[in-house]
């Protein structure tokens, strides 16, 4: 079960043989109740993931499709749209812009939620009401909460610019070597950080503030499970020992949040990786490709350059090795539970 | 006493940040509710201070004819779809051996990992190859099939834990009486995992109501069928010049159903998230 991801899995005798309840030949019954959903999912999903792995060898485009049944049509091109992609800067520049997203994004989810969760935890009463101010945003579309932060960072009548000029920082500008920032046009350039192989534009953050809020709490959810899940006795005992709150905070309940936090840090990581909807709503990769991620990219190769469905398909199997790379633990976690 | 003065600070420390998490909405409902020449410096300016749906009139009128009913069709029948198919497939996993089992159990898994975008590419194409791309009703159907297949995997991890959870001995017992697996699946494991399978329904709702890239791929330029909302308000926010108080007020409307959903019946919403990771 998946509540076992969190805490030390204790399989007792009941759990144990829970999957394989029925000792009498099965498999066919199995398969009629399977074959709807596996159906549908072999024809829309399995074949479809096949066409893209096996179409990436080969050049083709939306107006030309690359089909398996007809071979006379087929232009083999071997790895040539890997090595057309890897060479391109291009797609560097996504690889960079989508680096920014994987390495802040997770970074700012877990240290909110977590800041947040604990903080609410420790509420006397009111907790759930406060907790859904933070899981409300989690059901409102990306498209939605792109709109909606274009108008907070827009100049002319955004919450955040104004913010700022009220407090009279909407002239500060910093240039410190390879650290440029000023504090106004959020969504087109509030600076960048230049690390000589590639520039760091923060207008990526100002993206990742709005997927932040919108994403939380998820996070929020499963720490607050967490916690819940640690005995009072644990905390007590820390107290009775003369353990200050913010001792109990960094000793007792972070530690024994490892599970959560591999979790949410997992999500959070493969939102962060497959984003697109937020960078298409309020920038559409720019300005010029300075917001341009991996799925902006490859959406454009697929959908709006002509010829280059082949080069996309590279983005998209790239994009999925990486993930389930990086997702391998999780899986492995998620799978032995199955078996369980 | 210092626990008391830690406990006030601790409520208004978290007060103030939920507040600040609150104001984006705030602003999408201010601007939407409004007339743009009183927010155009700002929403918090509230004299004066006029209430008026012209917004909402014009964002509807704006947006392609037959884009709610769209949403509705494709969210209703994907969910209906994904919800029965799950089920059924949740209870051989939950239940029953068979050959092939962790296999697919991982290609199944893999949707929650890998990004949608490994299955766009040759979407339309293979769509239009089986003739879903033609009609009024096709297209969406080529949407809701393929919200199945991508739901799939999330359906199976979530159904699978509810039914899990159900005592093995009442089954036992019922196989005992001579009761087959069809009568088990829908007089003992069905009715005691309503409230699963109502967590896991709220939660693709959400999903596929929220979607952009599927329906943008699949109905974005095809003209004979309206897209769905995140469509069309991505268009809107799109044009030149957008008008804030109409796309405001479309990005409400794209906000409302799952939201009213979700204030309805949070509980559930809450418990299906508690169940293991989202897919994002």
């Amino acid at each position: 079960m998946a509540v076992n991801l969190r805490r030390r899995p204790t399989p007792t005798p009941a759990t144990v043989h829970a999957g394989t309840a029925s000792r009498r030949p099965a498999t066919k019954i199995a398969y009629a109740f399977l074959a709807p959903l596996v159906v549908v999912f072999a024809l829309f999903y399995l074949w479809p993931a096949f066409n893209t792995v096996a179409s990436s060898f080969f050049e083709w485009g939306l107006a030309r499709p690359w089909r398996i049944q007809e071979p006379s049509s087929w232009e083999f091109v071997g790895l040539s749209n890997y090595t057309e992609n890897l060479s391109a800067s291009r797609f560097w520049n996504a690889v960079v812009n989508t680096a920014i997203w994987i390495v802040a994004f997770p970074v700012l989810v877990i240290l909110v939620s977590l800041l947040v969760s604990i903080a609410i935890w420790f509420l006397p009463w009111g907790g759930t009401l406060f907790r859904t101010a933070f899981i409300l945003p989690m059901t409102i579309s990306l498209a939605a909460a792109g709109v909606i932060w274009s108008f907070m960072y827009n100049p002319d009548f955004g919450v955040i610019p104004s913010l700022v000029g009220a407090v009279g920082l909407d002239n500060l500008a910093i240039d410190w070597g390879p650290i440029q920032f000023q504090a106004q046009a959020w969504l087109s350039n509030p600076g960048s950080i230049d690390l000589g192989l590639f520039q760091i534009r923060l207008v990526n953050l100002s993206l990742i503030v709005a997927g932040v809020w919108a994403f939380t709490g998820f996070g929020v959810i499963t720490i607050t499970a967490g916690l819940t899940g640690i005995s009072p006795e644990l905390i007590e005992a820390a107290r009775v020992d003369g353990a200050r709150p913010l001792q109990v905070v960094r000793h007792v309940l972070v530690p024994s949040l490892r599970g959560p936090l591999v979790i949410v840090g997992t999500i959070s990581f493969i939102f962060a990786l497959r984003t697109f909807d937020l960078v298409w709503v309020v920038t559409q990769g720019g300005p010029a490709t300075d917001t341009e991620v991996l799925s902006v990219l490859l959406y454009q190769q697929a959908f709006q350059f002509v010829g280059s469905a082949g080069l996309a398909t590279t983005v998209a199997v790239i994009m999925s090795v990486v993930l389930i790379v990086a997702a391998y633990p999780y899986l492995r976690g998620v799978l032995r539970e199955e078996q369980a | 006493m210092r626990s008391r003065r830690l406990t006030a600070a601790l409520y208004l420390g978290v007060t103030a940040v939920a507040i600040v998490w609150l104001i984006p909405v705030i602003t999408a409902i201010m601007i939407s509710i409004r007339p743009p020449t009183e927010t155009r410096s700002g929403w918090w300016n509230l004299e004066p201070f006029t209430i008026t749906i012209q917004p909402y009139l014009d964002a509807l009128r704006d947006m392609p004819a037959g884009t709610i009913r769209t949403t509705f069709l494709i969210t209703l029948g994907a969910v209906l779809l994904t919800t029965a198919g799950g089920v059924l497939a949740s209870y051989a996993f939950a239940r029953l051996r068979f050959r092939g089992r962790t296999l697919l159990y991982f290609l199944l898994i893999t949707t929650m990992i890998v990004p949608i975008q490994l299955i766009l590419i040759p979407l339309l194409p293979w769509a239009r190859q089986l003739g879903l791309l033609v009609g009024s009703w096709r297209p969406l159907l080529a949407l809701i099939l393929a919200h199945a297949a991508f739901g799939a995997g999330w359906a199976v991890f979530m159904l699978v834990t509810f039914f899990k959870q159900i005592p093995r001995d009442m089954i036992e017992a019922a196989h005992v009486d001579g009761a087959g697996h069809w009568e088990v699946f829908r007089r003992i494991v069905l009715p005691l995992a309503i409230p699963g399978i109502i967590s896991f329904a709220i939660i693709d709702f959400i999903f596929v109501w929220n979607d952009l890239l599927l329906a943008l791929t699949l109905l974005g330029t095809r003209g004979a069928v309206a897209p769905p909302i995140q469509v069309a308000l991505s268009n809107l926010q799109g044009q030149n010049l957008p008008r804030q108080d109409v796309v405001s007020a479309a990005a409400m409307m794209a906000i409302l159903p799952p939201l009213l959903l979700f204030a309805a019946l949070n509980r559930f919403y809450v418990r299906g998230m508690f169940a293991g990771g989202a897919k994002g």
